[in-house]
């Protein structure tokens, strides 16, 4: 099935422009819930009230506000909003270029395919050439009025672009609150964890992956819909962490190395 | 006070880890509220009951399904955890994978995995994963079950503990070939140009030198604004003209030609004396800059 293309623009790299369509990458398949009022399931309307005359209020009587003191607020129509997008929202610039792998996976953030607009040989140039290299190109991308900061590659042979978190958005491992370890694990139960790990590194294989926990979750309603009583699933007891050794070995014992 | 957003196991072969999730996220983004335009104040959002005409407490309301004709068919929470009680509690992990085979784009939300507990067997089964993962850059995928929705996990060392980071489900990942694709093949002294130019333009990853300008502006924007000062939006820039196959070549030797030695340098803090850095926090409007140390003024301006 055909896309649908969400955003045209141009990417320049130095003096060659590429013209491209931008599609998103991923479709989400979450089941959709509404909010009910569980007494008499009845759905729920969200409505804005004012807290001053404590009276309804339509989404055209509200404007955005930024609080700059307490109590008080800088108020900023749409076009204001639109002001800090940029200057060249149709263009992404693509300034320089870092190895792909050298980005730690928590910075990607959403993902989207280009497609060829108009003119073909800039396109499969670019596409060639990122391929060749291994590199991301990093530059500034300007959607719905905001600007995101960016990551193009290529694909077998399409270009992909990644948004990117901020270097400051991310919690980094020593802001964390962690337990101190009194007692390391051995270099024998290391090693043995280290065998098991071996034993269980596969090749990825997406398609050994599938939410069936969405088709337990419609399993559920059909049922429900039929006035039909829910499957249950009982829980297998787990043993304890206690001997890390003995629990090691067995698990090697199982795998047959 | 913060709590962990989800609490189980992890478990590979007989191992059990206790765990607790973490967001690794903290949130960066300019919030605004909705202000009532006559009066100056604040809107407030509340849930109505259309049927009972009246206002509804958040403590009162739940989920339910809506059929195609329109039936609600309400789903309880206990329900939702009834259908996979292990994988609520459990995130087992069915095998590693280099993290250089799984494409990016299949990542989503980022976490760390803290210690369930402070008891010395969960440290030392916890401290156990991450040194048998440490070593090689691989993934440990799993599934769970968080909130009523199933995640697929990738679980994966950072620094020295364990981060993980839910992906997308197979199903969810478009095909790149729906996407409409160049069907010629590149002159290879082209590409070879391309190439020169992406080596000459190359710097090693750091993120810390992006800065998130959107923000900057949109910032300068609302004090410009506070200050009675009038916005004007910037001029739209003219759209660009594709580069055709005749020009491409010149296009690409002019682009190579200005590359050389343009190279950006990575940015080095650590030689700026604690002067610079005073006006480089200044520049930024970082807070309590007058207070800090040297160090501390370092620190906080690598951190954007």
């Amino acid at each position: 099935m055909a896309l649908r293309s969400i955003w045209n623009g141009t990417i320049s790299f130095g003096l060659v422009k590429v013209p491209v369509k931008l599609y998103s990458a991923i479709d989400p398949k979450g089941i959709a819930f509404r909010e009910i009022h569980v007494k008499d399931t009845s759905l729920l309307q969200h409505r804005r009230v004012c807290k001053q005359e404590n009276k309804v209020v339509e989404r055209d009587e509200v404007a955005k506000g930024y609080e700059v003191r307490p109590g008080e607020y800088v108020l900023l129509s749409n076009e204001e909003v639109k002001a800090a997008s940029g200057e060249r929202p149709k263009t992404i610039e693509i300034d320089e270029f870092v190895d792909v792998e050298a980005i730690d996976p928590f910075f990607f953030n959403k993902s989207y395919f280009l497609g060829v607009r108009d003119v073909e040989e800039p396109y499969a140039l670019l596409a060639a050439a990122l391929r060749e290299s291994g590199k991301a190109g990093i530059g500034r991308f300007t959607f719905h009025n905001r600007e995101y900061l960016v990551a193009l590659r290529a694909g077998e042979d399409r270009l992909f672009l990644h948004t990117l978190r901020y270097e400051d958005e991310i919690i980094e491992p020593g802001d964390l609150d962690m337990p101190e370890g009194r007692k390391k694990p051995t270099r024998k139960e290391v090693e043995m964890a280290r065998r098991l790990v071996a034993g269980l590194t596969e090749d990825f294989d997406p398609g050994e992956f599938q939410d069936e926990y969405r088709a337990a979750v419609m399993d559920l309603i059909e049922r429900k819909a039929a006035g039909k009583k829910p499957r249950k699933k009982r829980v297998r007891k787990r043993e304890k962490p206690d001997d890390l050794a003995k629990a090691l070995e067995k698990s090697l014992a199982a795998q047959g190395s | 006070m913060p709590r962990p957003l989800w609490k189980g196991t992890v478990s590979f072969g007989l191992v059990s880890v206790p765990v607790e999730m973490w967001s690794a996220l903290r949130d960066r983004n300019i919030r605004f509220r909705e202000i009532h335009t006559k009066d100056g104040s604040p809107v407030r959002h509340v849930r109505y009951c259309i049927d009972e005409g009246k206002k509804v407490d958040p403590s009162e309301t739940g989920r339910a399904y809506e059929l195609d004709d329109g039936r609600l068919i309400p789903i309880t929470d206990e329900e939702l955890e009834g259908l996979e009680p292990e994988k609520t509690q459990t995130i087992e992990i069915d095998s590693f994978t280099p993290r250089s085979q799984v494409d990016p784009l299949r990542f989503d939300h980022p976490y760390y995995l803290v210690p369930g507990d402070k008891t010395v067997g969960t440290v030392r089964a916890y401290r156990l994963l991450v040194e048998a993962m440490a070593e090689g850059d691989l993934l440990a995928l799993g599934e769970f079950v968080m909130r009523g929705r199933e995640y697929l996990a990738a679980i994966r060392v950072r620094g020295d503990v364990l981060s993980l980071s839910t992906m997308h489900f197979p199903a969810e990942v478009r095909s790149s070939e729906d996407v409409p694709g160049p069907a010629e093949v590149p002159g290879k002294e082209e590409v070879e140009n391309a190439v020169s130019v992406i080596g000459e333009r190359s710097v090693d990853w750091d993120p810390a030198s992006y800065r998130n300008q959107h923000r900057e502006r949109l910032m300068a924007v609302i004090k410009k604004k506070d200050k009675g000062k009038k916005i004007k939006p910037p001029a739209p820039a003219p759209e660009e003209k594709p580069t055709g196959a005749p020009d491409l070549m010149a296009a690409l030797k002019k682009t190579l030609a200005e590359s050389r030695g343009k190279r950006r340098k990575p940015r080095d803090l650590s030689g700026l004396s604690k002067g610079e850095l005073y006006e480089l926090a200044s520049e930024r409007g970082l807070k309590g800059r007058s207070s800090m140390t040297k160090q501390q003024l370092l620190k906080a301006l690598r951190r954007g």
